[in-house]
């Protein structure tokens, strides 16, 4: 049998209530103040530091390392903070093309709260070329929003990292060490450096300085026998040699690098939560070379731009000079995230995509190759 | 100049919903997007092996084909219900509440809940059945004054639906208590207050009853690829209906018109002026009044200052090395309280340091292949009642997150004896500063305006058509009449689009 609500103890008195509460409300809202609204609120102001997003800044200092690397010191626009072993694109107009890359910074992140940030670049491609032969003291340049989970995480890492560097994979760790020695972090941290020579390896003097009894840095040479210096390659043998113990592993370096270390870790049988791996930028692709045409939508322009096969999405574009979004070149961040109206693609590495964006046909055009003739739509920069 | 006959301001769900709706019913429309994705906070996210949901823990009201939930209807009539794999959820939720010593999991389904409820709290059924009665009439009544936009008419109202109307104006907690529920009955039962934001003693009782409903008639759903399936969904429909979309675009301005003080146009980050008389703005009134405007009306002023922010949010993402039977994780979706007063829970939740509420979801335990075999994955999140991630310094914050990262593991092992620590291979956190970044609400806020007594769900869809002041500007989303949560977004953007369509036909 249906029941009647009653809250007071006559009906029509719970009806009067109901109906005071538009007045009320109506009162209410044309009590407030006339107080203009903030234009910002403070926690807004902190995601602004914490995630600046692009950002113009000036070249200030320009250092040789060794004979192929360079770092690069700007003053941003506005201080900001990163987390160390986080990268940045930096990025600037090279003839008709807007370029940009994705550098680990090598920099403290307590300075980039000062307004500096250092970026250290190894001479092996068309931007870092054009940075060691052009770039000078007082150039602009964009940097953008500090980004990549490369980084220590102290709700689940092990208390101690053993970073495996090789070459100029060096930079996040000698950013992870400024962060241990000055206190921003805390966890010990032994370093494995791989270089060829000694004359190749870079920030030796700056590490040896950061040595404590967090910090230890062991260096390994494959082209030199030294004293002092490890010789051959970073394996198991040489990780037992100096760690024991519960530690995660994070390692940035080239290719050949991984595929060598992967095979040695698995004999430390290290499970998935203590290895981290600092991803690659996707580079072009050894097939035979192919012309398609791009059909490419951004705001209310459309574009035609030639591609090549050997190449990807993103690169035809850049070369075309449209101004596209890029950030960590290597298919995770999904910043390049763009629509495939039609045309078939090859992916390099694994497919990093969301499950519903290869379902509805988007993809990410830094890790793309085009396979036909293809028309996307794609966000401006 | 570029023109079209309405601009959506921002792709979240409210925004999405409102641009099917201007196109189905023939406007000219661009949705303009600040974020490089659509769908605002729903969306998902990769972490090494793991794919996150963004923060849809189950949504409601959906049902099945032969059993349609309000937002089901919804989706048929914007075509996008068949664009998505849907999968339902299994039990309505486990709360756990350390004061009390309660510890109650609860089933969907009304009479599945009424006799779950009867044997944890003896004597409830009378109680918890006139509740599910009244929560039906509710859902019946606002039903109606959805289908006449807001203009009911008394006679009606208290001929078909005077229990509703009688228990209108009052909170959850006085409603309950003049249905003499049992006390434990009540806590089990107002475990989803935290989904609303607002605390039970000054929670309108038709809002809360209405969303029990909507969760517990008929079940939860989830979408298979996370709310980001939904999200594209609803952006392939826009296209395949002819509108416009820019992403990596932010609305800055709204253009006035020096006549009536009516949308005139849009100014996009880039300069680009767009002529338009309408706009849907799924964003909070205090950005658009505060900052996109030059010419605001004194009344939306007072208006906003006289709201009150909702709760800031926080949320954890965990990608476990272990699957969820191994790590002792036996439910869907938990609610940790300290106590079931929820007046002092509330309290509670102002600081970072007094708040340990939890909302928690293990993926797995409604949808196992979520994740790769051997692992499963979990989100945890709470709100904070006051700015008080205002008062944490950039250089603090990394620490603070971290505190609060920790402080929600140990509690989740502690009430629910699983074991969590040693399993985590991915963490990701998102704090009021993740929200404020990605989405633009101040302070982080997630839940739009506090759904307070006094400005509760049925006093603002009474007062729809007198909130809306400015000539072409109407709003979606989880500031706007419907209040927070999915569902409500969808709907609030199918009643501001549809407002809208009607807006344009009136000017001819």
């Amino acid at each position: 049998m249906p029941f009647t609500f009653k809250k007071q103890i006559f009906g029509f008195m719970d009806l009067l209530r109901f109906k005071k509460l538009v007045p009320n409300r109506r009162k209410k809202l044309e009590s407030g103040s006339p107080a203009a609204l903030p234009k910002s609120y403070r926690v807004n102001e902190t995601a602004r530091i914490l995630h600046p997003g692009y950002q113009r800044a000036k070249l200030v200092a320009v250092e040789q390392n060794t004979a192929d690397t360079k770092t690069y010191t700007l003053e941003t626009q506005n201080p900001f903070l990163f987390r160390a072993g986080q990268y940045v694109t930096l990025g600037c107009k090279v003839g008709q093309s807007e370029v940009s890359r994705p550098y680990a910074i090598s920099s403290a992140p307590k300075a980039a709260l000062g307004r500096k940030i250092s970026l250290t670049v190894k001479n092996c491609g068309f931007f870092s070329g054009y940075l060691f032969d052009h770039a000078s003291v007082g150039d602009e340049f964009t940097v953008g929003d500090p980004s990549g989970d490369f980084c220590y995480e102290p709700v689940k890492d092990a208390e101690h990292v053993v970073a495996l560097a090789g070459g100029s994979g060096i930079t996040p760790f000698y950013s992870m060490a400024q962060a241990v020695a000055d206190g921003t972090d805390n966890y010990a941290l032994t370093i494995f450096y791989g270089a060829r020579t000694a004359e190749d390896l870079i920030f030796k003097k700056e590490l040896d300085a950061l040595v404590s009894d967090k910090i230890k840095v062991i260096y390994v040479l494959s082209d030199e026998q030294k004293e002092g210096f490890e010789h051959g390659f970073i394996g198991a043998g040489l990780i037992k040699k100096y760690v024991s113990g519960d530690y995660t592993v994070m390692m940035c370096g080239p290719q050949a690098m991984y595929a060598f270390a992967e095979k040695e870790l698995a004999s430390l049988g290290l499970p998935l939560r203590r290895i981290k791996k600092e991803a690659n930028c996707v580079c072009s692709r050894d097939v035979k070379a192919e012309k398609y045409e791009l059909t490419v939508h951004i705001g209310f322009e459309t574009f035609k731009i030639p591609a090549d096969s050997r190449e990807t999405i993103l690169t035809a574009m850049e070369r075309a000079g449209l101004k596209v979004p890029s950030k960590c070149r290597a298919g995770g961040c999904g910043f390049c995230h763009s629509k495939l109206v039609s045309g078939k693609f090859a992916i390099a590495g694994a497919d990093k995509r969301r499950l519903a964006d290869a379902k509805f046909g988007y993809i990410h055009p830094c890790c793309f190759y085009p396979d036909s003739d293809m028309e996307l739509i794609v966000p401006k920069a | 100049m570029k023109k079209y006959d309405a601009v959506v301001i921002g792709a979240g769900n409210g925004g999405l919903v409102a641009a099917i709706r201007l196109l189905q019913g023939g406007a000219k429309t661009l949705l303009v997007e600040k974020h490089n994705l659509p769908g605002g906070f729903a969306t998902s996210f990769r972490r090494g092996r793991f794919e996150f949901e963004a923060s849809l823990h189950e949504l409601n009201d959906f049902g099945t084909a032969d059993n349609a939930g309000d937002v089901r209807v919804l989706f048929d009539e914007l075509g996008v219900t068949d664009k998505i794999e849907w999968m339902q959820i299994p039990e309505a939720y486990r709360v756990i509440s350390r004061a009390e010593k309660l510890d109650a999991t609860m089933p969907f389904g009304v009479r599945a809940f009424i006799d779950k409820m009867e044997q944890y709290v003896p004597g409830s059924r009378d109680s918890v059945t006139k509740f599910f009665e009244l929560a039906e009439e509710v859902r019946l009544a606002q039903a109606y004054s959805s289908a006449v936009n807001g203009k009911t008419d008394p006679k009606v109202m208290v001929g078909k639906y005077g229990n509703f109307v009688r228990a209108g104006s009052y909170s959850v907690n006085e409603v309950l208590k003049a249905l003499k529920m049992p006390k434990k009955a009540r806590d089990i039962l107002n475990a989803y207050w935290c989904y609303l934001g607002a605390h039970c003693d000054d929670l309108s009782f038709v809002h809360y009853a209405s969303m029990v409903n909507r969760y517990i008639l008929r079940g939860a759903s989830m979408p298979k690829m996370r709310s980001h399936e939904i999200s594209l969904a609803l952006v392939e429909r826009i296209r395949e209906l002819g509108g416009d979309i820019l992403f990596n675009t932010e609305a800055v301005k709204i253009l006035t018109d020096a006549q009536d003080g009516g949308v005139a146009g849009v100014v996009l980050d880039d300069g680009t002026q767009i002529a338009a008389r309408h706009v849907v703005a799924n964003c909070a009134p205090h950005i658009v009044f505060g900052r996109m405007m030059d010419k605001v009306p004194e009344c939306e002023i007072r208006a906003a200052n006289a709201r009150k922010f909702s709760g800031r949010g926080f949320t954890m993402f965990l990608g476990l090395d272990a699957d969820a039977d191994e790590l002792g994780i036996e439910n869907h979706n938990y609610f940790l309280y300290d106590t079931m007063d929820s007046a002092a829970q509330y309290e509670r939740m102002r600081t970072i340091r007094s708040n340990e509420v939890q909302a928690t979801v293990c993926l797995n335990r409604a949808f196992p292949e979520c994740s790769p075999k051997g692992t499963c994955m979990m989100y945890f999140t709470t709100l904070y009642m006051s700015d008080d991630w205002g008062n944490v310094r950039a250089e603090d914050y990394f620490r603070t997150k971290d505190y609060v990262a920790n402080k929600m593991i140990d509690r989740f092992e502690q009430d629910t004896g699983a074991k969590l620590r040693g399993h985590i291979e991915e963490i990701s956190v998102a704090t009021p500063m993740t929200y404020a970044r990605y989405c633009g609400h101040p302070q982080g806020v997630i839940y739009g305006y506090e759904s307070q007594y006094w400005d509760g769900l049925m006093p603002r869809l009474q007062m729809m058509a007198e909130d809306h002041k400015v000539r072409g500007l109407r709003f979606a989303g989880g500031y706007a009449m419907r209040l927070s949560g999915y569902s409500s977004a969808y709907f609030s953007g199918d009643i501001s689009g549809r407002q809208t369509v009607g807006d344009i036909k009136k000017e001819g």
